[in-house]
C-alpha cells in the first residue's frame, strides 16, 4: 500500500466530489438533473435508507436517505416503469443508486480508487432505526433535489489509515 | 448486426434491466436475454444455454464476478464468448485482475450508451 490516506483528506472532505458523483448518477441513470439545496434537515414520515460500506484503507459508508415517494419517483425514472408503492424494486433501485454514487465518489480520489472496496448495498425501511458509528473523522452531509423531490446523502469516514 | 443471446449478471434486478435497455439503445439486437444474480446462477445457466455475450458485475454476493470468470475459464465453459465486466469498482488493479481472469472489457457504472457502443458492439459485430 502506498501513501497514507491522510494525504487525501482534502479530497475526501471536498463537497464538490460528492456533488459531482450524485449529479453524474442522476444524469446517466435517471436522465434528470439533480442539484444540492441548502436545507439542513430531512423530514419524512416514512423513509428508505440505502447504505454501502467502505472497507480497506477507509472505514465508513455512503448513506442515502429518501422519503418513500421520492424513492418511488427515482425508481420510476430509472426503470421507465410506473411504480405504485414501495416494493422490492424500489429498494433495489435505491440500493443501486447508492452503490453507483459510492463507487463514483471513491473513484475521484486516487488512493481510494486503488485501495478501498465497496460492500453490497443494504436497504432499511421505516423510521425506527439507528445507524451507530464511531465518531467520524470526516463527514459530508448534503441535501439534493430532483424534480420536486428531495433526499439526503452522507459520506461518513470513521477510520482513515 | 446479427441477433445475439446475452447473459446479464448483477445482484440488482434494476441494474440488469438498465444494462439490457442500454444494449438495445446502443443498437445491439437481442434475440434473448438471460439474467443471473450471482456467479453460481450464471454458471448454472451457461451449462444449459449457449450465449454470445456475457456482461457481469464484479461485486455480487455468493459468487462475485471475478470468481465467476475464473470458474468459467477453468471449466472451459463458453470459451469463445466475450465477457465484459460492468461495475462500480474501477481501479487499475481490479481491471488487471479481470483481464487476467479472462475479461475482454471493463465498463464503470454509471455508463453511457456511447461507452456501450464503443466497447461492446465491436465484440458482437463479428461472425
Amino acid at each position: 500500500m502506498s501513501a497514507s490516506l491522510r494525504d487525501s483528506i482534502p479530497q475526501i472532505a471536498n463537497p464538490g466530489n460528492l456533488d459531482a458523483s450524485v449529479q453524474e448518477a442522476f444524469a446517466l441513470m435517471l436522465g434528470c438533473e439533480c442539484r444540492r439545496i441548502a436545507a439542513s434537515r430531512f423530514n419524512a414520515e416514512d423513509s428508505l435508507i440505502a447504505v454501502v460500506g467502505f472497507g480497506g484503507i477507509l472505514s465508513g459508508a455512503c448513506v442515502i436517505r429518501s422519503s418513500v415517494p421520492s424513492a418511488i419517483r427515482m425508481t420510476a425514472l430509472i426503470t421507465g416503469m410506473e411504480i405504485a408503492a414501495l416494493d422490492a424494486t424500489v429498494q433495489d433501485a435505491l440500493g443501486e443508486i447508492c452503490n453507483v454514487i459510492a463507487g463514483s465518489w471513491k473513484s475521484r480520489i486516487p488512493e481510494l480508487a486503488a485501495h478501498c472496496a465497496l460492500s453490497v448495498p443494504a436497504v432499511i425501511s421505516g423510521n425506527e432505526y439507528w445507524i451507530r458509528v464511531h465518531p467520524p473523522e470526516s463527514k459530508l452531509h448534503h441535501m439534493y433535489q430532483f424534480d420536486e423531490s428531495t433526499f439526503e446523502v452522507m459520506i461518513v469516514c470513521e477510520g482513515l489509515r | 448486426m446479427k441477433q445475439i443471446r446475452a447473459l446479464i449478471m448483477d445482484d440488482s434486478s434494476v441494474m440488469r434491466k438498465i444494462v439490457e435497455r442500454t444494449l438495445r439503445q446502443a443498437g445491439v439486437e437481442l434475440e434473448c436475454v438471460l439474467e443471473a444474480a450471482n456467479g453460481h446462477e450464471g454458471l448454472d445457466l451457461l451449462e444449459r444455454h449457449p450465449v454470445d455475450l456475457i456482461l457481469s458485475d464484479v461485486n455480487m454476493p455468493s459468487m462475485d464476478g471475478l470468481e465467476f470468470l475464473r470458474q468459467l475459464r477453468g471449466r472451459n465453459l463458453a470459451p469463445q464468448t466475450p465477457v465484459v465486466m460492468i461495475t462500480t469498482e474501477g481501479s487499475e488493479e481490479q481491471v488487471r485482475q479481470a483481464v487476467q481472469a479472462g475479461a475482454q472489457g471493463y465498463i464503470r457504472k454509471p455508463f453511457t450508451v456511447e461507452q456501450i457502443k464503443q466497447r461492446i458492439v465491436p465484440l458482437v459485430s463479428t461472425g
